[in-house]
């Protein structure tokens, strides 16, 4: 209804709303295009707050004709003002946009999953995958369940058994392949190739990746129509945080985020317009292609092999770092990495601040984010949100062992109060 | 005389800048008889991408890939990573 197909984001290209990927002629990316002059005549700020509370009620802005039949309770997770953090860095205003909770697997990836099971669903495919070690599969094998569609989840085969129970207990098909990543890479992209499934992160994955830009619409509505400052957002294969600048280019082409120097109404081509929100990138110094390449100044991405407990950022060769290196560039932000000991300490400094448990890759936005403060990069007067994307029931093995003792007694008052003394 | 039969295969190559000027697709096409098809390039001061598509017999594409890899270029999927 208010998509025209997909066009590549290289060499502009346009194709038909079909289940592909990569432009046949530049070997470019496919992004959805839309019609954005039928949006705005339909799509308004009260028309947004008369629909449910859920990720759909920025439909017109997302890749699907029929209702949507997945992620009906998803998205529109918390923004929590974090005074207590504020404090801590010294800043004023500082939000946490939580996605550690999620509906309905506690990630960020329940909001780009809804949006490839829907659309899935719409192209007639009975047959979802991917190739996840973590939050992806565990979304994936959810949904395909209520949305009553067979699933494969493809896993390297030396992925522990207590990773995968998260996805196992909703009866997927979990296919181990024995091989090092590059390989379960190379295979699942063969797969993909070959059987009519919908493998939502390669030939859905245009479709997929819309679903990232209701997370920028909630914040940006959850603080009253306002754009933040700065947002900080931590980068794996690049895909949130360059949907996070086009979820705001969009909104400022509605209309509806007012800005100095604002040219709304003015254009439809979202290429020409310049939110003033500064996009920063946050990745773990053993995962750090982007940022690598954003302190370089080189538009060109080198592969890495990762080596850090963020696993969920553990991508070395992300299909969308150019996207991202450009985001960041256009935005006029900056990019920074931390170390594993300070993802730790960042995890635990959520917690002990806000009381929000989250796992390795809010520990790099949260850790990033001191950082830029103390660099001075992000003013203290200024209203910066930090990105959640997931919970940390889910990687406690990466804090465990650095938290501290609990405090063993015996069964009665006086061994109770000697420890307490001990303590105080 | 068997013809053999031809596969194709999409590859983004990254080059280091020591191997900026060097003429390393030439050699590996001409090496292992493969047509290199070059569908979009870009070239910073300190690195180089290529994507390209290589045709020729299976064995001959996967011997190339490794000849540029143990050159040092890296040679990834035009899909990125999609273990996630």
């Amino acid at each position: 209804m208010y998509t025209k197909g997909l066009k590549c984001r290289e060499c502009g290209r346009e194709y038909p709303k079909e289940p592909l990927y990569v432009c046949e002629y530049c070997f470019g990316p496919l992004e959805v295009n839309y019609d954005y002059s039928k949006i705005k005549k339909k799509l308004s700020k009260e028309l947004i707050a008369s629909r449910q509370k859920n990720l759909w009620r920025y439909r017109e802005l997302l890749p699907i004709d029929g209702e949507p039949i997945a992620g009906l309770q998803s998205g529109f997770t918390p923004l929590v003002k974090a005074n207590n953090l504020a404090k801590e860095l010294g800043v004023k205003e500082l939000y946490i946009k939580d996605d550690s909770v999620c509906h309905p697997t506690l990630s960020f990836k329940d909001r780009v999953v809804s949006v490839a099971i829907s659309k899935s669903k719409e192209f007639g495919f009975d047959t979802v995958a991917c190739a996840s070690t973590g939050n992806l599969a565990n979304s994936v094998a959810s949904q395909a369940a209520q949305a009553k569609m067979n699933c494969f989840v493809f896993i390297p085969a030396d992925l522990e058994l207590g990773k995968v129970v998260a996805s196992l207990i909703y009866a997927p098909k979990v296919v181990a392949v024995e091989g090092n990543y590059d390989e379960v890479n190379r295979l699942c992209t063969e797969i993909a190739n070959k059987y009519k499934w919908a493998f939502v992160n390669i030939n859905i994955r245009p479709y997929y990746a819309e679903g990232s830009k209701t997370y920028i619409y909630e914040i940006v509505e959850q603080l009253g129509w306002r754009a933040p400052d700065n947002i900080v957002v931590p980068v794996a294969g690049g895909s949130l945080i360059s949907k996070i600048w086009k979820g705001l280019k969009e909104l400022k082409m509605l209309g509806f985020i007012d800005e100095p120097n604002d040219t709304k109404g003015s254009t439809l081509e979202l290429e020409h317009l310049r939110p003033s929100t500064k996009i920063y990138a946050a990745q773990a110094k053993g995962c750090s292609p982007v940022v690598t390449a954003i302190k370089e100044n080189n538009e060109i991405i080198k592969p890495v092999k990762p080596k850090t407990i963020a696993k969920s950022l553990a991508i070395g060769n992300p299909a969308d770092g150019y996207y991202a290196f450009k985001t960041v560039i256009e935005s006029g932000g900056w990019a920074e990495d931390v170390t594993d000991e300070e993802i730790v300490e960042g995890i635990k400094l959520l917690a002990r601040t806000e009381g929000i448990f989250t796992e390795t890759a809010g520990g790099v936005t949260v850790a990033v984010t001191k950082k830029l403060i103390q660099q001075g990069r992000i003013k203290k007067d200024e209203l910066t949100v930090i990105s959640i994307t997931g919970n940390g029931l889910k990687t406690q093995e990466a804090v465990s062992s650095k938290l501290d003792t609990i405090i063993k007694i015996k069964p009665n008052l006086n061994s109770f109060e000697n420890e307490i003394k001990n303590i105080s | 005389m068997v013809k053999k039969k031809l596969v194709k295969k999409v590859v983004k190559l990254v080059f280091p800048q020591e191997l900026i000027k060097e003429p390393v697709t030439f050699k590996m096409a001409k090496k292992y008889d493969i047509i290199p098809n070059i569908r979009r390039a870009k070239v910073t001061e300190t690195t180089g991408e290529l994507v390209l598509e290589l045709e020729g017999e299976e064995k001959n594409i996967e011997k190339g890939i490794k000849y540029l890899i143990k050159l040092g270029v890296d040679v990834e999927p035009i899909e990125g990573d999609i273990v996630d």
